[in-house]
């Protein structure tokens, strides 16, 4: 829908405000990050002569390659995971007719409404009897079942052409083969959409790994972060800045290359039903 | 549950005999595909949900060689009477509160902006949802470093129009506000996000009907837009208000770690500290009882309050 030109004067303002907005920090913690030590501490955005000396402190004097090796791990297992159960589930949904579906359908999207916070306490219970702090496990097997993912996938089955699917299955393909063969491949802009989310909410997760990774040697990069800021008195900012960074390249990055795809299918496929 | 448990055991031999075998788990199938997310959400979310409720009603350090105590409701006067959820209760109003013009109101207008660009408003979008991105620690951090009110840029920045910046974060009046600030620049481009997604809905040949039939934009947004944009509304409403208090807590916990003076901290601060600070499990098990009940009231007084608009609009 075309505005008239004094509403879009005024949408294009206000979006290049928010823009700036937005643009103004990233710009800032860029700056600083290549930045020398004795040129931090003034304000000017661009380093007189950049350099990688603050990256250099992060694997120096912390341990930020283990904290690398701890969130990239972890992060490709649970979103590997997280896809294939909600593969599973989506198409129960999607491909079976079955007595209490619609139940269990409701208590798979109530999950979805039911922020960790309030789960949280007998989950560490839980992992503390099980004898899994400091491990992988903690941080990828209780956040396996996803409610959202189910949604999704199950909402872009639902979509997906019958004659296909009908084909397949004369063809002597049973519902399995037909998941795995026929509907996985056909699905590929929704998976790198919720790939997307999986990764994003994953790599950047705060609260439950504060809870569940005491030992340095256990500490994701988000963890890392905090006990390098905490440790260093928060005084050198630009290695700090250089972490800030270095801990938002790999969401951004795999953001930018499958940017549109995204966007697109994730506007497309909507909040409908 | 107990379905799924009873399906998954023939699960194991369904994999020799083939045909005949797959005719007879025709029943089980659906539940065999569902047994992994089912056990997960029960274990790991509907189960903590009753177990939380048990331990509200009991003493306990986390210390597995000492038994819980039951208490009954003790935990819950204690923690009501306490200042600490004095002001965690107040200030999670006011994030609550403070969220809904910024996070669900504001990002509409943004929204039928971009949307009304066509695919000129995409460099727009790619900009705004970069915050998305990052993680809550690195902004945060990164706002720590900018607010520094002796190095900080926004001290130089604004010294140069002759402001001068307090110390945002230190000071009781405007620490709470710095972070919801924040919290607003870290999710204003995910929930325009959402708003585009129901826009890309509406069927524009509707749209030209009524520009045809003489409508202005103003109609055009109050008569047409904005009643088919109402479910989207809806659900960034719902889920701004439950996930607020979850969300502002990395910035909390960064920042101020719920001071000064108790001025940020929240009910999740507050069940943070009880629980994994003071290990009084009892009282953070009470703190989430009292939370939950909050969130089920505040969501289902806007379910009932959408429900008569919707009577209202047919």
């Amino acid at each position: 829908m075309e505005l008239s030109r004094s509403w879009r004067v005024v949408g294009h303002l206000a979006l290049l405000i928010c823009c700036l907005a937005v643009a103004a920090p990233v710009a800032v913690v860029l700056a600083t990050a290549l930045k020398s030590p004795a040129e931090v501490f003034q304000p000017s955005l661009w380093p007189s002569a950049p350099t990688f000396d603050n990256f250099a402190t992060l694997f120096g004097k912390a341990r930020f390659a283990d904290y690398l090796w701890n969130s990239a791990g972890t992060t490709v297992l649970r979103v590997g995971g997280q896809l294939v159960i909600a593969l599973l589930a989506a198409w129960a949904f999607a491909r079976f007719a079955f007595r209490g579906r619609d139940t269990v359908f409701a208590l798979v999207l109530g999950a979805m409404m039911i922020p960790h916070l309030l789960t949280m306490i007998p989950v560490y219970i839980l992992m503390a009897r099980l004898g899994w702090f400091d491990t992988w496990a903690a941080l990828i097997v209780p956040n396996l079942a996803m409610p959202f993912a189910v949604f999704l996938l199950r909402q872009h089955m639902r979509a997906f052409p019958r004659d296909l699917l009908d084909a397949a299955e004369m063809d002597g393909a049973g519902p399995w083969r037909a998941l795995w063969k026929v509907v996985v491949p056909n699905l590929a802009p929704a998976l790198a959409a919720l790939t997307i989310i999986l990764f994003v909410e994953c790599w950047n997760e705060y609260f439950w790994p504060l809870l569940v990774t005491e030992s340095e040697a256990s500490r994701t990069l988000q963890m890392g972060l905090r006990e390098f800021l905490e440790s260093d008195g928060y005084s050198d900012f630009g290695a700090m800045m250089a972490g800030v960074t270095l801990a938002s390249i790999p969401a951004v990055a795999l953001f930018l290359i499958l940017q549109r795809r995204v966007m697109d299918t994730f506007v497309a496929s909507g909040l409908k039903g | 549950m107990t379905d799924a448990a009873l399906a998954s055991s023939p699960a194991g031999s369904s994999a020799g005999a083939r045909l005949p075998l797959r005719l007879r788990l025709a029943g089980a199938a659906p539940w065999l595909y569902l047994a992994p997310t089912l056990a997960g959400l029960g274990l790991f979310v509907y189960w903590p949900l009753i177990h939380t409720a048990i331990l509200s009603l009991s003493e306990w350090n986390l210390n597995p060689d000492q038994p819980a105590r039951f208490v009954g409701l003790e935990n819950y006067g204690r923690v009501a009477a306490s200042t600490l959820f004095e002001h965690a209760w107040v200030n999670s109003l006011i994030y609550v509160g403070a969220s809904i013009p910024l996070k669900v109101l504001a990002p509409i207008p943004l929204a039928v902006f971009v949307w009304s660009m066509g695919s000129r408003g995409h460099a727009y979008r790619a900009i705004l949802f970069l915050p998305t991105l990052i993680s809550f620690v690195a902004v945060a951090i990164a706002f720590l470093w900018i607010l520094n009110p002796i190095f900080g840029y926004a001290k130089a920045w604004l010294a140069v129009v002759g402001v001068r910046l307090p110390a945002l974060l230190t000071d009781a009046d405007t620490a709470i506000w710095t972070i919801i600030a924040i919290s607003g620049w870290k999710v204003i481009g995910f929930n325009m996000l959402l708003y585009l997604a129901g826009l890309a809905s509406i069927n524009r040949d509707l749209i030209e009907a009524m520009r045809i039939d003489g409508a202005t934009d103003g109609t055009i947004l109050r008569r047409l837009i904005l009643p088919l944009l109402t479910p989207t509304i809806f659900f960034v409403l719902v889920s701004t208000v439950i996930f607020t208090i979850q969300q502002v807590f990395t910035p909390i916990d960064i920042l101020t770690e719920g001071g000064p003076q108790n001025s940020t901290t929240n009910l999740f601060h507050m069940v943070y500290q009880y629980t994994f600070v003071t290990f009084d499990v009892g009282a953070g098990a009470a703190g989430t009882v009292m939370l939950f009940a909050l969130l089920m009231a505040v969501t289902a007084a806007q379910i009932l309050a959408l429900d008569k608009r919707v009577e209202y609009g047919s």
